[in-house]
């Protein structure tokens, strides 16, 4: 199985809710997904219901906390993407399957990425996400 | 006979690597900690010792490949073109996950260093039946 990562359609929801000046926060947090067997990242998952059956972590480090850094960046047009990155510190032997990136109310999901295989993490392993996404008009 | 352009729609694209590091320098084993540093425009953070500036030993990173572009006519030689791509694409993710799986799986063990970094990663689908059968088979 590859390594999965996409916009979900509850990300785009949130993101024309904000064109819109609707109530919807922009991205801030993040959280390690927590299963035994690699995810497959879907469009259809939610933050309620992340791809492939799996859970979000609530500890050891792997649990949902702000994205140490959110930017912008130019890939094909000026400002057409926004990057992220991240430091995970595991405090305890956890399997780490992939992240959700999420908004600010910590209610809807933007991103869903599955990783290549289940990363093995033990305490003081340290896992640094390093991501973007680009509105592509190709 | 004319080609029929393919008009393809705007799409999201997203692309994330995770990397998975040990917590203590690999050089003179104090603890890592976190640093907000600037990458050209763009700020970053990584997790550095303190004394030293290196960092913890590499364990595994991931890699993320992007599915191929579509065709953007019905020529053969279009076609066969994505054809190609998508078996490359193919092989490359059952590389790479073989690869991430074994590193994780053996990360006190030592190995070359392109199965903990995934770099220099196959470029043809020459290249990435090769590497599949050296990670099978040979290592």
């Amino acid at each position: 199985m590859s390594q999965t990562q996409t916009v979900v359609d509850q990300g785009i929801a949130e993101l024309i809710l904000l064109w819109r000046e609707e109530a919807a926060t922009g991205m801030e947090s993040i959280v390690g997904l927590d299963k035994a067997t690699v995810v497959t990242a879907a469009v259809g998952s939610t933050f309620a219901a992340p791809g492939s059956s799996s859970a979000h972590h609530t500890d050891s480090g792997l649990e949902l906390a702000a994205i140490d850094t959110v930017g912008g960046a130019t890939v094909n047009t000026a400002g057409d993407t926004i990057t992220f990155d991240h430091v995970f510190t595991a405090t305890a032997t956890k399997n780490l399957a992939g992240i959700h990136v999420c908004n600010n109310d910590d209610d809807v999901t933007f991103i869903e990425c599955g990783f290549n295989a289940v990363l093995a993490v033990e305490n003081t392993d340290t896992c640094t996400i390093d991501g973007q996404s680009t509105i592509n008009q190709a | 006979m004319g080609t029929e352009k393919v008009i393809t729609r705007g799409v999201f694209n997203a692309i994330v690597t995770g990397e998975q590091r040990e917590g203590f320098c690999e050089y003179c084993g104090t603890r890592t900690k976190k640093e907000f540093y600037m990458d050209g425009e763009r700020k970053r953070v990584r997790m550095i010792c303190p004394i030293c500036g290196e960092m913890g030993k590499l364990i595994v990173k991931t890699y993320s490949i992007q599915a191929p572009p579509p065709p953007q006519c019905v020529r053969f030689k279009c076609l066969y073109k994505f054809f190609l791509d998508t078996v490359f694409c193919s092989l490359l993710s059952t590389y790479h996950s073989k690869r991430v799986s074994y590193a994780t799986h053996n990360r006190h063990k030592d190995m070359p260093e392109r199965y903990r970094s995934g770099e220099p990663s196959p470029q043809n689908i020459k290249q990435a039946i090769k590497a599949i059968i050296k990670l099978k088979f040979g290592r």
